[in-house]
């Protein structure tokens, strides 16, 4: 027996420690998490988490994290688990044979997770076939203490040690040659573990593997706690039910074809298509309106749906192990939620979904996981793998979209065709009437009042729902302009910050100099700046309180005189001062009945995005024409200024997107173009510019019902 | 005035450049450079290798987060520039882990006043004085090129080192480095407690 102690020192600095133990282990629940999958990629079938006494805490308290892995040899731990960052993994992407699994921690961090559950472990390792069973003893406040201190200067003559200098004790003990795997034996317990805890890590360790994917050896784990439901507990992933709509699809890898979603004719359908940057993917949706979301939520207490997860190899990626209280303090990695300022209520949401997202280690080599494991490297595989799960989000929803509208009419029809058929059987009853014996005529006529009831309660019938759907229209066209308010409050604050600090400096600088007569240049850059940057506030606020303003007013507008009114009266002397001439054809006018504000806003926008295009530019033009058409009235808006680069046009839109940051372009005109043309049901996209050789020319179709 | 040490800012907004915490930088320091590409600024920092350097960078560049890359360029470069952030991100959502595994010294609002911004800058200064690792590199520096390429260091791993190697090895704060100048460090302060040197020049 070979019990003499002896010491091993890791091999790491103090900023190391931090940055990993504290920065990246953010919680004790992806802790745990890291330490279970250490297990799986040391081929274990069986890992065990003991909870002993941790409610309240004492120095009884511990968590045993036992498996039936591989174990680790002596130089196992004194060159892999002492050093940080260890390539080990990083050299080998599978687990030894026969399980070969793919190594899910590639980082080398996972052992410092420890130090977030407790300060003290103790590593009992042992592999197959050895007689030796190996003891670590690591006692994490000494690095503590230590790091405490070096981060006060020292004075006395102290020895100042270093972090390597800690000396962890190690020792041998004889065992039989059966058994194996690893140990870890956590005391001085950090936190309480209540029940609540518990089953937090519980769902947590649920989503470690895929529940598409069926494991080749099996992976179980156990959770052993003093609460009662959780005493001897193991953890299985829950089986996703209740569901409106599943949809999958898949690849062909000998083709290198991929699957996606296309709506054809009101169908969801799957097309084979070439293989995208991001490599070959799976995907499984499920959505849940409603009434499903009552179902899932009443069948699984406590467990929430929250979106779209991505798998590697069969093992969760990420959102790793991530708790978060409050579910829209939640990452949204995958940007479901983001797009939802841009039309409302024709896209899902994370709460709408539950989703798994599979890749591997062969087919996406280049998508890899940021060491924090709560994101990924944001390379352009990673950029095409949101875009191409978008784009299936986006065929999905238009699915369920055109879904919701036929069955919308098919009640619109079912009502319509019930009104006809009460009327025909009163039509009916009183044709029989007129020759029934009198014996019935009683009958018959009851028969008649029940008809007429039934026909005013169809046509109440129809008429709430025409009414509900007027209301929903409102209602949704309030909460689009507040939603679009809570964007443009975002943006607003951020101009107004930055200026603010602008101006604060220039007031401070001034303060501080004046009157030096040397600096008269700068203090009269100052008065001009506070004066702009004050111009680019007010210009902010005005809008904003021109929504505040905006109520439901919609009055009768011509739109041929509102253009030229706009640009002949409003715009004259600003076109003047920057000669800019200006041709307005509209064929026919057009009365619509909405708010003026609305429709000025888009103007006000277009000019002075045409404005900055065609500043520096010479013969400088701006263009309006309107065709009024059967049902569209239809305005196509050109200068010849600078024009949109190609590799913009599909961003000039966004919230924020200026190329013109110089000339007080904050990237938010053409936002509320675009923002106020959907709120009308209309539309605005870019053309092939009118004007030659260089311009744009945007178009916009207002439509409207006879 | 400060005429030791240069300030780089790389700020792709061009307005930025007559903000009055440039010129009361300006004022303060002879040498400040303003770089609205930040291409240019890496190529200045890296074949100006004999100035002192405080760099003050923003995050975002055209609605991209560049500012991660630049200072993992001038990271590949050396550890020992102070860069501190000046950025008007609302909120630090974004992965902000790589800033601190590549040491960025601070983080400057772009609504922060004078006295807010100076007292990191201050802060980058003094550690540009104070640091025994910048006054080792200085001291290399100041040797003639003939004599930078000579091995004049055996490290404990018995590999030999001239002092242009030396200077690499510790801008990247690698083991070798920081071996260096801890020894170093020892060295000076058992001579001077042996009475054997004095720290007048």
């Amino acid at each position: 027996m070979d019990n003499e102690i002896k010491h091993l020192k890791f091999n790491f600095d103090v900023s190391a420690y931090r940055l990993l133990g504290r920065e990246l282990i953010t919680d004790r629940i992806t802790a745990l998490f890291e330490l279970v999958k250490n297990s799986y990629d040391a081929n274990a079938e069986n890992v065990i988490v003991e909870f002993i006494n941790i409610n309240p805490k004492s120095d009884k308290s511990k968590i045993i994290i036992s498996d039936d892995g591989m174990g680790m040899s002596f130089e196992d731990i004194r060159d892999k688990w002492m050093v940080i960052g260890t390539s080990s993994k990083r050299k080998r992407f599978n687990s030894p044979p026969p399980y070969n699994r793919k190594v899910t921690g590639k980082k080398g961090v996972g052992r410092f997770a420890v130090d977030k559950l407790g300060a003290k472990l103790i590593l009992k390792t042992k592999q197959q076939n050895s007689n030796q069973t190996i003891f670590l003893e690591t006692d994490w406040s000494k690095y503590q203490a230590l790091e405490a201190k070096q981060f006060q200067l020292n004075f006395d003559n102290q020895e100042n040690k270093f972090f390597t200098e800690v000396e962890n004790t190690y020792w041998f003990e004889e065992s039989d040659t059966s058994n194996h795997g690893t140990v870890l034996e956590i005391s001085l317990i950090a936190d309480v573990w209540s029940k609540d805890d518990i089953e937090r890590a519980y769902k947590e360790l649920a989503k470690l593997v895929s529940p598409t994917q069926t494991l080749k050896y099996p992976f179980n784990i156990v959770i052993k706690s003093p609460y009662l439901e959780f005493e001897n507990k193991r953890v299985e992933s829950y089986i996703i039910q209740h569901y409106t709509l599943k949809v999958e699809i898949e690849f062909d890898k000998e083709t290198e074809k991929q699957e996606i979603f296309k709506v054809e004719k009101g169908e969801l359908v799957k097309q084979l298509t070439d293989k995208r940057i991001c490599g070959l993917v799976k995907m499984t949706l499920y959505y849940f309106d409603p009434k499903a979301k009552e179902k899932f939520k009443s069948s699984f207490p406590g467990t929430i749906i929250d979106g779209v997860k991505i798998y590697r190899d069969g093992i969760i990626t990420t959102p790793f192990a991530e708790y978060v209280a409050q579910q829209n303090l939640q990452k949204d990695l995958l940007s479901i939620d983001k797009r939802r300022y841009s039309g409302f209520f024709d896209k899902l949401s994370t709460r709408d979904l539950l989703g798994f997202i599979e890749i591997t280690n062969e087919n996406n080599p280049n998508i890899i996981e940021a060491t924090n494991r709560q994101d990924f490297v944001d390379n352009k595989e990673w950029q095409e793998l949101k875009l191409f799960f978008i784009e299936q989000l986006s065929q999905v929803e238009k699915y369920l979209k055109e879904a919701k509208n036929v069955h919308r009419e098919n009640t619109k029809s079912e009502f319509s065709t019930a009104k006809s058929e009460v009327n025909s059987f009163k039509k009916d009853i009183s044709e029989i009437k007129k020759n029934a014996p009198p014996e019935i005529q009683k009958t018959l006529e009851e028969l008649e009042k029940k008809a007429a009831k039934v026909e005013a309660t169809v046509n109440k019938g129809i008429k709430e729902f025409n009414e509900l759907e007027k209301e929903k229209k409102q209602q949704e066209n309030l909460f689009f302009s507040l939603i679009s308010l809570q964007t443009y409050a975002a943006t607003l604050s951020h101009i107004t910050r930055n200026s603010i600090g602008h101006v604060l400096r220039f007031a401070e600088y001034f303060k501080k100099n004046f009157p030096n007569p040397s600096l008269q240049d700068r203090f009269k850059h100052i008065a001009n700046t506070i004066y702009d940057e004050l111009i680019r506030l007010r210009k902010g606020l005005d809008f904003m309180l021109k929504y505040a303003q905006s109520d439901s007013d919609a009055e009768d507008i011509s739109m041929k005189e509102l253009i030229e009114n706009t640009f002949y009266n409003l715009y004259h002397s600003e076109f003047e001062k920057e000669k800019v001439k200006t041709l307005v054809e509209i064929n026919k006018d057009l009365i619509i009945r909405y708010n003026r504000k609305s429709i000025e806003d888009i103007f006000d926008n277009l000019i002075s995005n045409s404005l900055k295009a065609l500043s520096g530019k010479e013969d400088k033009l701006i263009k309006c024409s309107g065709t009024v058409t059967n049902n569209e009235f239809i305005l196509l808006f050109s200068d010849n200024g600078s024009g949109i680069k190609d590799e913009d046009k599909t961003r000039i839109f966004d919230v924020f997107f200026t190329r013109t940051a110089e000339q007080g372009g904050a990237g938010l005109g053409l936002f509320i173009v675009d923002t106020r043309m959907k709120a009308m049901k209309g539309t605005i996209e870019v053309i092939e510019n009118e004007l030659k050789p260089t311009g744009a020319t945007f178009k916009l179709v207002f439509p409207f019902k006879k | 005035m400060i005429n030791d040490i240069s300030i780089i800012i790389i700020e792709d907004q061009t307005r930025y450049e007559e903000d009055a915490l440039v010129w009361e930088l300006k004022d303060r320091f002879e040498d400040v450079r303003f770089f609205t590409n930040p291409k240019e600024a890496l190529d200045f920092i890296i074949t100006n290798e004999s100035l002192r350097m405080i760099v003050l960078l923003d995050i975002d560049f055209n609605r991209k987060a560049e500012g991660h890359q630049i200072l993992e360029e001038i990271r590949k470069y050396s550890f020992q520039i102070p860069v501190i952030l000046w950025s008007g991100i609302v909120e630090p959502k974004e992965p902000f882990s790589d800033f601190i595994n590549n040491k960025t010294f601070g983080y400057i609002n772009k609504h922060a006043t004078f006295a807010e911004a100076f007292k990191i800058i201050d802060d980058a200064v003094n550690f540009l004085n104070e640091s025994i690792d910048k006054a080792v590199e200085e001291w290399i520096i100041q040797h003639p090129k003939s004599q930078m390429d000579k091995p004049v260091y055996i490290s404990s791993g018995k590999k030999s080192y001239t002092l242009n190697e030396i200077l690499k090895e510790m801008r990247m704060q690698t083991e070798v480095g920081k071996d260096f100048s801890k020894r170093l460090t020892k060295l000076t302060i058992d001579l001077l407690m042996r009475n054997k040197e004095n720290l007048n020049d």
